[in-house]
């Protein structure tokens, strides 16, 4: 016996020995790194760092360029959340509803999340050329239908031409939000119907007989509540797989950020101030900020996931 | 009555949905028909899906043939009577033809010629798989230990899986970067590879998967007189092999498409491209009309072996991409 275990002692080391030391050289002691490095003017192949204490993270609350990245980049988390999530779900339960096809539209929606994202934010970006994308000529091929026009925007744009999308300040961020939903929320939709899967039947049964008649009904009396670790599962993933959004932008603008940096999302920031701009301290402490925002919401989740493991 | 009411409901159901399919559809089909058409009708907006697939005339090809002194000289020679200026027009008018092709074929031979793309696709598939061995070797003995041997300290091992599995790769990217470069090692391989060799979610489902083997399997092995290394990989591995699957998807397609660390470690090296960086590159090359029937077919190649893949074998894909969620 002491001879197995100590057998076992020994191999159980020796087979996680790899593992342990790249662990903490390529994951562990790099976040003591960039957390050091937040707090310097460090470049790479500059004179010796200096310590600059908390005047990175200064720079980034009070500048404007660094407002124009938070700005960005809740835009963009803030819209692609609850639309890919809405849509993810939607899209479930019509499909589960149906009684034919829905292999069909599970393909179909799921492709974007397979399809390199650079690549089709390259193709978007085509689609939506003002003069050549087939996006303006398809929305201008309408103009002169009459209920259209009923629509201000529509009309408006019949007279004065339709936007240039990637290079109106005000239409910009959106359009990175919305390939952003259009790649993302097909993902959301198969977990969203493995949980519904998982859904007992007798549940739709019994609240039918205590008085639960329509669709929404059963909905929001079985449906809904049954989907909840479902649902904080999804939101958690959906909110890092936001925060990382990096390809739609770099697809869209090969320089900078979109005009007026309205497409100026963390990463990018990040990307250009510590690898293009080599100033490696504020890019350092922009990461920081990016894996706070990674951290908390992976730690609001799995207090939301015990909640539930409660009620169960 | 219902059953009306129902087919309704049901019609509706497939109009939303439809509409739904054809946005998401969109870009896949502009990309496939651009890919198809010539300069003109990309201009125009016109052709339909497949184009006219009408002659044209390959310009870059063209230029490339451009008739030097010594072939107008021979022209010259060989007729009486011939002025440099014809020869040149007539040397070029046999060039032109033979530079003739369908639209086609010319955004797929420029995709392939103008940048070195089949380069770019190697590339790919040399980083792909080799992280993807890494991670297994890596990966598969510690996932093992953690779910099948006692040894002291296991718990805290397996609390640090758990907790680097909340570590975005983004967030460290620039130490990992600094440390590439002191070594000497960006604009290699290697930096391309290195920073993906320890993957805490493989080690971490593994693990789980690892935990519904039966212990008697493991017993019966070391009763045939087997090590704990051959155990590994004679009787694991094999086990693991649906589970392997699924992690392998997970990590082709979530480095097959990965821009951002190839951006971040490659910086000139134009050979180390990877395939999302080199259409990122392609589109740098200037964005006019004639550019963008090659673009999209360059995009579609790129795109084309995953998505493919994924047509072919959805229910695997969808459980190893799923999987990544949980990262």
């Amino acid at each position: 016996m002491s001879t197995t275990s100590r057998a076992a002692q020994r191999a159980g080391w020796a087979f996680v020995a790899p593992a342990l030391t790249l662990m903490v050289l390529i994951l562990l002691l790099p976040i003591a790194g960039a957390a050091v490095l937040s707090f310097t003017d460090y470049s790479l192949g500059g004179a010796a760092p200096g310590w600059v204490g908390l005047e990175n993270y200064q720079k980034i609350l009070t500048q404007s360029r660094y407002q124009a990245m938070i700005e960005a980049t809740l835009t963009y988390v803030l819209t692609v959340t609850p639309l890919s999530i809405g849509l993810g779900l939607g899209a479930a339960l019509l499909i589960r509803s149906l009684r034919w096809g829905a292999a069909f539209y599970k393909t179909v929606f799921f492709l974007p999340a397979m399809a390199t994202l650079m690549a089709m934010s390259i193709v978007w970006s085509f689609a939506l050329h003002p003069t050549l994308g087939v996006i303006n000529a398809t929305l201008a091929s309408f103009c002169g239908t009459g209920w259209l026009h009923a629509w201000s925007w529509f009309d408006e744009s019949c007279r004065t031409g339709f936007p240039l999308w990637l290079g109106d300040r005000s239409y910009a961020i959106w359009t990175v939000c919305f390939v952003g939903v259009w790649q993302g929320f097909g993902f959301n939709m198969v977990l969203y119907l493995a949980g519904l899967t998982s859904v007992p039947r007798e549940l739709y049964h019994a609240a039918e007989m205590d008085g639960a008649r329509t669709a929404w009904d059963r909905f929001r009396l079985v449906t809904w509540p049954m989907l909840g670790p479902t649902t904080v599962f999804v939101v958690t993933i959906t909110l890092i797989r936001s925060f990382q959004v990096f390809d739609i932008v770099e697809g869209f603008y090969e320089q900078g950020a979109g005009p007026s940096r309205s497409a100026y999302v963390i990463l990018f920031a990040m990307y250009e101030k510590g690898i293009r701009e080599n100033l490696i301290g504020i890019g350092a402490a922009i990461a920081m900020i990016f894996l706070a925002c990674i951290v908390v919401t992976s730690l609001i989740q799995q207090r939301m996931l015990e909640k539930k493991a409660h009620y169960a | 009555m219902t059953a009306h009411r129902f087919s309704l409901a049901e019609t509706l159901k497939h109009v939303m949905l439809m509409v739904g399919a054809l946005i998401v559809a969109l870009p896949f089909y502009v990309m496939l028909s651009t890919s198809l058409k010539s300069p003109g009708e990309i201009e125009r907006n016109e052709g339909g899906f497949f184009g006219a697939q009408a002659v044209m005339t390959d310009e870059y090809c063209v230029k490339r043939n451009e008739p030097d002194r010594a072939a107008i000289e021979a022209a010259m020679h060989k007729r009486e009577g011939l002025d440099e200026a014809g020869a040149r027009r007539e040397i070029l008018a046999g060039v032109r033809e033979t530079c003739a092709t369908r639209p086609a074929i010319f955004n797929y031979v420029s995709a392939f010629s103008q940048a070195p793309l089949l380069l770019y696709l190697l590339n790919g598939i040399i980083v792909t798989a080799s992280i993807f061995l890494l991670q297994v070797m890596v990966a598969l003995p510690a996932a093992y230990a953690l779910a099948k041997l006692k040894f002291w300290g296991r718990d805290l091992v397996f609390g640090l899986v758990l907790f680097c599995l909340l570590i975005p790769i983004h967030a460290i990217a620039l130490p990992l970067y600094i440390a590439l470069a002191k070594l000497g090692l960006t604009n290699s391989y290697a930096a391309l590879v290195i920073p993906w060799t320890i993957s805490v979610f493989g080690i971490f489902l593994m693990r789980q998967f690892f935990m519904t083997v039966p212990d008697e399997l493991i017993d019966a092995a070391r009763m045939d007189g087997m090590g704990e290394f051959s155990i590994v990989w004679k009787v694991m591995l094999p086990a693991a092999v649906p589970a392997l699957l699924a992690f392998a998807i997970f990590s082709v397609v979530s480095h097959w498409n990965d821009y951002f660390w190839p951006r971040v470690v490659v910086t000139g090296d134009r050979s180390l491209f990877t395939p999302p960086l080199g259409l990122h590159e392609f589109r740098g090359g200037g964005g006019d009309g004639s550019l963008y029937g090659p673009m999209m077919a360059s995009a579609t190649v790129i795109v084309a072996p995953l998505v493919v893949a994924f047509l072919l074998a959805q229910r695997r894909f969808i459980e190893g991409i799923t999987l990544s969620g949980m990262k």
